[in-house]
């Protein structure tokens, strides 16, 4: 299961890419296939501010619903609306066009906080 | 050294009363209190819609279900509307998912594999349907899931038709799914039916080989139990 380098996780399995202050956060490869085929996808509303571990989204499949938590402290700036109609694109793109929501971030030290690539490996089963 | 802890109930527990139950031993999971606990129960009659349920599935009005001594819930679950009732055992893993111990095979299918192994071991040919989920047989589904992870941590889970009257699922449309019967480990066995108490333990055998946990059993009385035990568990 691939785990870009490039991006920083949280122990709940959600991925965060940082970029000039705005971070775009989406769930892992793991997470997805833990859920199997997505059907629906609750997204925040634009506007709206989290800490970090906060609840942020929700993402069901046929028999399962799982939530989604803000993996650092920010205001929703961005959500991803092709979600809304085509939940599944996070299944097949995880880590790219399946993003949930972006954040302007309130500290970027606690990007620096959450695990990095290899650090996020070591917890996800081996297989 | 076990992984985890069992608790059965015998006697039918109020939904609500199980779902506080429940909540209490995620939010005890979540912070690492307790290890992976399983609840195995009965409910008194309920009817449950999941996160995405219709309404419309429901074919009687909420007066008509209450002159029917049946309870009806709006919960956090997936899955869509379901009947709970005596008879019938519900199965309600508290699993931490999110570490190493986590089964590439995902959750869902280990859930409808300890449907099918239990079936199995009572000599009843028990299969998944592409599309649906569950446990089916020859006769219709037996066994029906919806679950719900916070913090990677599961509640909710999974139904199993041993010996409960079918009744409550005719006020609904089981699932969602239109014209599919539903039958119990009763119909399908008859006489040769194993007692409740059988079907329980088999579960929790199939449950421990399927998922990989070895649970110290632990039995409630009558209604709840005094939990301080399962929240504050015997050092080994």
């Amino acid at each position: 299961m691939s785990v870009p380098q490039d991006f920083f996780y949280s122990k709940s399995h959600e991925w965060v890419s940082l970029s000039e202050g705005v971070v775009t956060v989406g769930i892992t490869d793991f997470a997805q296939s833990q859920l199997s085929d997505l059907t629906f996808v609750e997204l925040p509303a634009v506007g709206a501010s989290f800490a970090a571990g906060d609840e942020a989204a929700v993402v069901e499949s046929v028999k399962a619903a799982a939530d989604v938590y803000a993996p650092v402290a920010g205001e929703v700036i961005e959500v991803n609306e092709v979600l809304e109609d085509a939940p599944e694109t996070i299944n097949a793109d995880a880590f790219g066009a399946g993003w949930l929501f972006k954040l302007k971030v309130v500290d970027e030290a606690e990007v620096d906080g959450l695990m990095d690539a290899d650090s996020y490996e070591e917890i996800c089963p081996q297989q | 050294m076990s992984d985890g802890y069992s608790l059965v109930f015998e006697a039918p527990v109020d939904y609500a009363k199980g779902l506080a139950f429940q909540r209490r031993l995620l939010a005890a999971r979540q912070a690492d209190l307790i290890p992976d606990t399983v609840l195995l129960m009965q409910h008194t009659p309920t009817v449950t819609l999941g996160n995405r349920g219709r309404d419309h599935y429901l074919l009687k009005s909420e007066s008509e279900y209450a002159a029917m001594g049946i309870e009806l819930f709006q919960v956090e679950r997936g899955g869509d509307v379901t009947f709970h009732g005596p008879g019938q055992w519900v199965l309600y893993p508290i699993l931490y998912l999110g570490g190493r111990e986590a089964d590439a095979h995902g959750y869902l299918f280990n859930l409808e594999e300890v449907a099918i192994r239990a079936l199995h071991q009572f000599g009843v040919e028990g299969f998944r349907r592409e599309g649906k989920s569950g446990a089916w047989t020859a006769m219709g589904k037996l066994a029906a899931i919806g679950f719900r992870l916070k913090r990677w941590v599961t509640f909710h889970g999974m139904s199993f038709n041993v010996e409960n009257s079918l009744r409550g699922f005719e006020t609904i449309v089981p699932c969602g799914l239109e014209g599919e019967p539903v039958t119990t480990l009763q119909k399908l066995l008859g006489n040769e039916c194993p007692s409740m108490g059988q079907v329980g333990e088999t579960m929790l055998d199939v449950f421990e080989d399927v998922m990989g946990r070895q649970l110290e059993r632990f039995r409630a009385g009558d209604g709840l139990p005094d939990c301080s035990r399962v929240q504050a568990p015997p050092v080994d």
